[in-house]
């Protein structure tokens, strides 16, 4: 446990200094904020760009709150996606290419600890930065819309958390098992896509699919309550976290760290 | 006594065997040069006794290690080339992998000043590995293997990257670490290893083609050799000596000739005297005993 903490303090200590956990809340912060602002600017904006013929008449509906905060997080589930990814992609596969992982290993580190700890330092960032581009954009919401009631702007962010989770632990995995950081990227970039494709394309075989908790995020947020299969779909999301883990472990400590 | 004993060790890579079995064993307390030309296996073997690599076939076993301890307690590896998080400073360093190793946080820092200390980069402590030269990265890499006082520190041509005075430094603290652990290192060079080893291993396409102590080395390959040393290119003389009848064999190297005869006496008598008469322009005459880097030649030319 202890060496274990002394991994994760490292983890953070290192997002600290390449200024990760400035920059990434920041841009979550940006990502979502950028919703309420620009639905609700839209008409002065268009007016003041110009460029609409005279007497052109403009109807823009304006949105609902949870409209906008669906978009909000819709920018979650795509950008800041990519975000994630991009931090998280080098994390294994970096240090073992620059042969730092090797250094590490040679002395009495377990295998478990090193993989978990990475990816609980990642979780946490991912988690921190989520919730105050989140909450960010909820308050804007509420100050330019309607405010949203705060057990369900928590609800959904659980959900989406979870769901973002899961694509992190991915990236975990293909760090681990993979050479190159920027190919492990661009696969867990890839699977995330398609699951999410196949999930929204095929969600009445795949209601369990963990990337369906956005759809049960959204459906919170538009009132319909928490819905059935909310609960079985955060199982599978955690069940798919620990095996992803289990196997990012095995096949990382199979890998001979010298190449 | 032995700590740590290797039998029927084997590697390959795609097919190709690298290692082809090796057996032997380290005393305890004994500095172990690992000598071979490039490619001869040397960082692999080291590889595979830090447990970076899994040996394709054979044992290696600690004496010492407890049913179930985790090896990696009892070693110090470093390697090649060591890489450190270029965004820690040296002392942030030293303290993580100590407390990775199992101290606790205010011993992992005290001893690490220690060793930045022992090994003389006291000063840079608090410099960024990023910004730390060749030599100190050597330095800091030696600090690291010997932070949880291991039984065997293994180093992977800890002086090949330096400059003569760097090497002198590190040389001089390997000496000096003799006292207190074992020490197996690997070297190309072979002065290095002549002047701090115990033993020495020599490896050559993957076998261990001789070792020993070096007064065994020598006593094995005692022969009586003269070496000649020439203004300008030798290979003239060279070709001569080869027929002389005293002569056993022939080794030159750019303006000088080794060679090895039977009898020392008669040879130098014979030799100074064809020097003189077909006045050759020498300027040196040796009659030297055996060096590392003759059984190095002898046996790898095998």
């Amino acid at each position: 446990m202890n060496q274990w903490l002394t991994l994760l303090q490292k983890e953070t200590l290192e997002m600290w200094r390449n200024f990760k956990w400035i920059w990434v809340p920041i841009t979550f912060i940006l990502l979502g904020v950028k919703e309420p602002l620009t639905a609700y600017y839209m008409p002065q904006i268009l007016d003041a760009v110009g460029g609409l013929p005279e007497g052109a008449v403009i109807q823009i509906p304006t949105p609902s709150a949870a409209e906008v905060l669906i978009s909000g997080l819709g920018q979650y589930t795509t950008l800041g996606v990519l975000i994630i990814v991009l931090t998280t992609m080098g994390i294994i596969a970096a240090e073992r290419k620059s042969g730092v992982a090797a250094m590490i290993l040679v002395k009495p580190v377990s295998f478990q600890s090193f993989i978990t700890a990475k990816w609980a330092g990642s979780a946490l960032l991912m988690w921190v930065s989520f919730f105050i581009g989140y909450l960010a954009t909820w308050y804007y919401t509420g100050l330019l819309f309607e405010w949203v009631p705060f057990d369900q702007f928590l609800q959904t962010f659980f959900f989406y958390g979870l769901w973002l989770t899961v694509i992190l632990t991915i990236t975990v995995f293909c760090s681990a098992s993979l050479a190159s950081p920027g190919m492990a990227g661009f696969i867990s970039l890839a699977a995330a896509i398609v699951i999410s494709l196949v999930s929204s394309t095929l969600s009445n075989w795949l209601e369990w699919s963990p990337a369906q908790l956005t759809t049960y995020g959204n459906e919170v947020l538009i009132n319909q309550g928490i819905s059935d299969q909310t609960l079985p779909a955060g199982i599978l999301a955690v069940i798919c976290i620990i095996i992803l883990l289990s196997l990012s472990v095995f096949i990382f400590r199979k890998k001979e760290l010298a190449a | 006594m032995s700590l740590i004993q290797i039998s029927g060790l084997k590697k390959q890579f795609q097919g190709t065997e690298v290692i082809k079995g090796l057996d032997f064993s380290l005393d305890k307390g004994k500095c172990i040069a690992l000598l071979g030309p490039n490619g001869a296996g040397k960082t692999t073997t080291l590889r595979m006794l830090s447990g970076l690599m899994n040996p394709t076939e054979g044992k290696i076993t600690f004496t010492e290690a407890k049913k179930g301890e985790d090896i990696r307690d009892l070693i110090g590896y470093l390697p090649q080339f060591p890489v450190f998080y270029d965004w820690m400073t040296g002392l942030e360093f030293l303290s993580y992998v100590g407390r990775l190793a199992g101290l606790p946080a205010k011993e992992a820092k005290d001893r690490s000043l220690e060793l930045l200390k022992l090994v003389g980069i006291l000063d840079a402590k608090n410099r960024k590995t990023a910004k730390y030269s060749g030599g100190m990265k050597q330095r800091l890499g030696i600090a690291q293997a010997l932070i949880h006082r291991p039984k065997l520190i293994m180093l992977d041509e800890p002086v090949s990257a330096l400059d003569p005075i760097g090497r002198r430094e590190v040389l001089d603290l390997l000496e000096g670490l003799k006292k207190e652990t074992t020490i197996l290192f690997s070297t190309h060079i072979l002065s290095d290893a002549e002047e701090v080893c115990d033993e020495i291993l020599f490896l050559h396409n993957g076998g261990i083609v001789e070792s020993g102590t070096m007064t065994e080395l020598r006593e094995r390959h005692q022969q009586a050799k003269i070496d000649l040393f020439f203004r300008g290119k030798a290979v003239q003389y060279a070709s001569f000596l080869e027929n002389h009848e005293l002569t056993q064999s022939v080794m030159l190297e750019g303006s000088r000739v080794s060679i090895f005869v039977k009898d020392i006496a008669l040879a130098r008598r014979a030799f100074l005297q064809v020097i003189a008469e077909q006045n050759w322009p020498l300027e040196k005459f040796e009659v030297s005993s055996m060096t590392l880097e003759d059984v190095f030649m002898k046996v790898v030319g095998k």
